[in-house]
């Protein structure tokens, strides 16, 4: 087991080289002048190219690529992603700022969007192509359609404008949590339910279940012990990459909530062409799914006793 | 390797702390009051809450503080007063022009406090002059240096001669703060820290992407004989536009105001007429802000002037602001007409018409079946739509538009390149802005120009060195005129600046737009609000 650990981090060497090398090319890559933008957001006024070649020379943009790489690279190893273009302070610290905020949401979400979709799941499979498996199918649909933005205006304009039981906007409270958790876990569910439902109508169809049912095992018994567990190795995978939703997914929903998450941060910082910040988040990003990858892994052998690594 | 069991407990333990995590959580903790005298009568409820569409950037950093701030918060040595084409004492009490303007003595009122109770001095004006030279381009290309004459009269030089460098001390970058508002003190190369200024409101907290609070500063409601009706003015930022209108209809905030330097986050337009119906009161000012259609005059086929006249002719600007509710006036002139010199302008019969028929002709006399490129900012929404209207109107005329919607640094690497052929602009901004930004769009040379010909580049020179108002206006009328005769570009519509507040708030369009001595402000004041208790 230790070996097969071992074994795994070193094959993320590579790909984290990757990833640094994709984040960081992301500079190269944006349409624009970085050093413009950067420099009318910094002093709010219409920069003369003088101002735009005075910030390009501070920030470093004259030097070739590899050059800024490494450079790059060395300081992000030792942990620091360096310091925002447009706000003068430390990246990291605009990031701590900010992680709380998604944490919350995330996580919250994740959960409640978990429960939903692995109980819709479960019910959709055992009456399928009943009624409720219908409701659930409409369900899904309607959380893979609606866009969160319009959601998310429609929630507030019933809890906060005419019912005024809850707030519209802001971080604070469990209150303020509801309706970007509820806008959330609507799509973030959706798919999530429809993949419980096929993984368990894939096992429910599968000879060993057709046995436990004609030693007379209880209906319950053979979804959740057998069947369900069974599934659980392709639904516990699907979730779990979901992790970098924890950056990107919220995005539209901290912009209506005003939600001071990563997301928001992130598409600010696209906007003002703040590199450091978004080759820091889309690092960190990608540095955690490499790692959630793992740790997927090596739940494998925990939910099924038939696997079993280095062995 | 852990048993099912324990991997179960584990999952549970965490799960159950993250969820208490979020329960526990306290709301941001906004400080008790600190100033005793800014009691609001008993009548008005102790906070009034505002949402606003941007970061006030109040801890400054390196580049200094948000516009907002920068209004309420600090003050200036003149402002601007559009209608009368003049720039009216402010901090200063009156100013002597020395060497075409290469030297501008200040005489400062006396008795002035910054909010921590320190006294404006000359000193103050000589650090804050210091400071943007050496920080702020704006600063680095305006001042020579300034020296203080005695407590109250401070020499500024400037790098440039003519009337210019005084309109520019009304602009926003030259408010005047304290030199305690950077860190180490009075030290002209320091990190702006925290604003303190002489202006109606004194920061008190800040959370980034969140909130902002200010008190009233009494040495400011003292000068001028005004009580407050809040203890605390506490600004939401709200980015979303339909969340801040209805976080307004919720009542979570009590008013809403577009973002004080003109253009972008503002108040959805067409929301307005509907607010005010449902009893809102809206209050909206026209503002020295065109929209336009501004021209790849330097190839072909925009450089022929005929083209760009049919173009002109071609758009029916009744049309265009029905995109915004009637809410915004057509743009039958290059600016609102208390702009100084457009009343006289519009008497020479310098008005944008729409003549489809005359258009139509001069297209079909040379023009018929081309083509051409018009690019627009994704990031502006409004202005798709207008872009879209535009390519009918020009398609009704007989000239093809293929437009292209593109991300703010596609656009911008399109534009420096000179590929496209029209695109949608904006000239001015609000009133304190009318020379700066015609010194950006108009001035030859400058990268963010609208137009520059022989003609109205000279114009523009000479508008901006002039000291002599009459002088001035006559110039300005020239240029009018040259732009028009040039058809540099097209005006489309005016914008403006609002602000919207709950029906139980006490606000005045007067005091709204004015300061408490009758100056007019192109942005939003908030110094006289207060919500009934």
């Amino acid at each position: 087991m230790k070996r097969y650990i071992a074994k795994r981090l070193l094959q993320t060497i590579p790909t984290l080289f990757g990833v640094s090398l994709l984040s960081f090319s992301l500079l190269y890559l944006f349409p624009g002048d970085p050093a413009e933008f950067v420099a009318q957001i910094r002093y709010g006024i219409e920069p003369s190219p003088q101002v735009v070649e005075e910030v390009r020379r501070e920030l470093g943009l004259n030097e070739p690529f590899l050059i800024r790489y490494v450079h790059w690279l060395s300081h992000v190893i030792r942990g620091n992603f360096g310091i925002s273009w447009t706000e003068g302070e430390p990246v990291i610290k605009l990031i701590m700022q900010r992680f709380p905020a998604s944490a919350e949401l995330f996580f919250a979400t994740f959960a409640i969007s978990i429960a939903f979709a692995v109980f819709l799941g479960i019910l959709s499979a055992i009456y399928k192509d009943k009624a409720i498996d219908h409701f659930c199918r409409i369900f899904s649909l309607l959380g893979i359609s609606i866009p969160s933005f319009w959601l998310g205006l429609m929630l507030i304009w019933i809890f906060s404008v005419q019912l005024h039981l809850l707030p519209a906007f802001g971080y604070g409270g469990l209150r303020h949590l509801i309706l970007p958790v509820l806008t959330w876990s609507f799509s973030f569910m959706a798919i999530k339910t429809r993949f419980v439902r096929s993984c368990l109508i894939e096992e429910l169809s599968k000879e060993y279940v057709v046995v436990a049912r004609a030693k007379g095992l209880k209906d319950r018994v053979v979804v959740l012990r057998h069947a369900f567990r069974n599934a659980l190795i392709p639904i516990i995978t699907y979730f779990s990459l979901s992790i970098h939703h924890l950056i990107i997914g919220s995005i539209m929903v901290e912009v209506v909530f005003s939600w001071p998450g990563l997301g928001s941060l992130l598409v600010e910082s696209v906007f003002k062409r703040d590199f450091p910040v978004v080759q820091a988040l889309v690092l960190i990003s990608g540095v955690m799914f490499v790692f959630v990858n793992i740790a997927v892994d090596l739940l494998y052998a925990v939910i099924d006793p038939r696997i079993r690594y280095g062995e | 390797m852990l048993t099912r069991r324990e991997f179960v407990k584990l999952v549970a333990l965490g799960s159950a702390s993250l969820l208490l995590g979020c329960v526990k959580r306290q709301s941001p903790v906004i400080p008790t009051p600190t100033a005793k005298e800014t009691v609001a009568p008993s009548e008005y409820k102790a906070e009034f809450l505002l949402g606003y569409g941007k970061d006030h950037k109040l801890k400054g950093g390196k580049w200094g503080i948000g516009f907002f701030p920068k209004i309420h918060v600090l003050e200036r040595l003149v402002e601007y007063d559009l209608k009368e084409d003049k720039l009216i004492p402010s901090l200063a009490k009156k100013w002597e022009v020395e060497k075409n303007g290469k030297t501008i003595t200040f005489e400062l009122n006396r008795g002035i406090k910054f909010s921590d109770g320190s006294e404006l001095k000359a000193s103050a004006v000589k650090f804050t002059v210091e400071w943007l030279a050496n920080n702020h381009p704006l600063g680095q290309e305006t001042f020579e240096g300034a020296d203080a004459i005695d407590d109250y009269t401070v020499s500024i030089y400037y790098k440039e001669e003519g009337f210019f460098n005084l309109a520019k001390m009304a602009e926003f970058h030259m408010s005047i703060m304290s030199p305690k508002s950077v860190k180490p003190e009075n030290s002209p190369k320091g990190e702006f820290v925290w604003p303190i200024g002489t202006g109606c409101f004194k920061a008190v907290d800040y959370k980034e992407e969140q909130y902002a609070i200010y008190e009233p500063n009494p040495y400011w409601y003292e000068r001028f004989e005004l009580k407050p009706k809040f203890k605390k003015f506490v600004v939401k930022f709200i980015k979303d536009e339909d969340t801040r209108v209805m976080a307004l209809k919720s009542g979570q905030v009590d008013a809403i105001s577009d973002f004080v330097h003109g253009g972008s986050a503002y108040t959805p337009r067409n929301q307005l007429g509907i607010l005010s119906s449902m009893g809102y009161k809206v209050f909206k000012r026209n503002i020295p802000l065109t929209w336009i259609i501004a021209f790849n005059y330097k190839k072909e086929p925009f450089n022929d002037v005929n083209l760009r006249k049919a173009v002109d002719l071609a758009i029916n600007r009744d049309d265009i602001v029905k995109i915004f509710d009637n809410q915004v006036l057509p743009a039958k002139t290059l600016f609102i007409e208390v702009a100084p010199g457009i009343k006289e302008a519009k008497a020479q019969g310098v008005v944008y018409e729409f003549k489809p028929d005359v258009a139509k002709q001069i297209i079909e006399n040379g023009y018929k079946g081309t083509r051409v490129d018009m690019i627009v900012d994704k990031s502006q929404s409004d202005q798709i739509l207008v872009a879209q209207l535009i390519q009918q109107q020009l398609k009704n005329v007989g000239l093809n538009v293929k437009l292209e919607v593109l991300e703010s640094g596609a656009y911008r690497e399109r534009r420096d390149a000179g590929e496209y052929d029209l695109r949608l602009y904006y000239v001015g901004g609000t009133d304190r802005r009318f020379y700066m930004r015609m010194f950006w769009r108009f001035y030859p040379g400058q990268k963010w120009s609208a137009y520059v010909s022989e003609r109205t580049g000279e114009l523009c020179k000479k508008v901006l060195g002039e000291f002599d108002e009459n002088k001035r206006k006559q110039y300005l009328v020239e240029f009018y005129k040259a732009i028009y005769d040039e058809h540099g570009v097209v005006p489309l519509y005016f914008d403006i600046m609002t602000a919207v507040t709950a029906k139980d708030v006490v606000a005045d369009y007067y005091h709204m737009f004015h300061y408490p001595n009758g100056t007019p402000f192109g942005e939003p004041l908030f110094y006289y609000v207060g919500v009934k208790a």
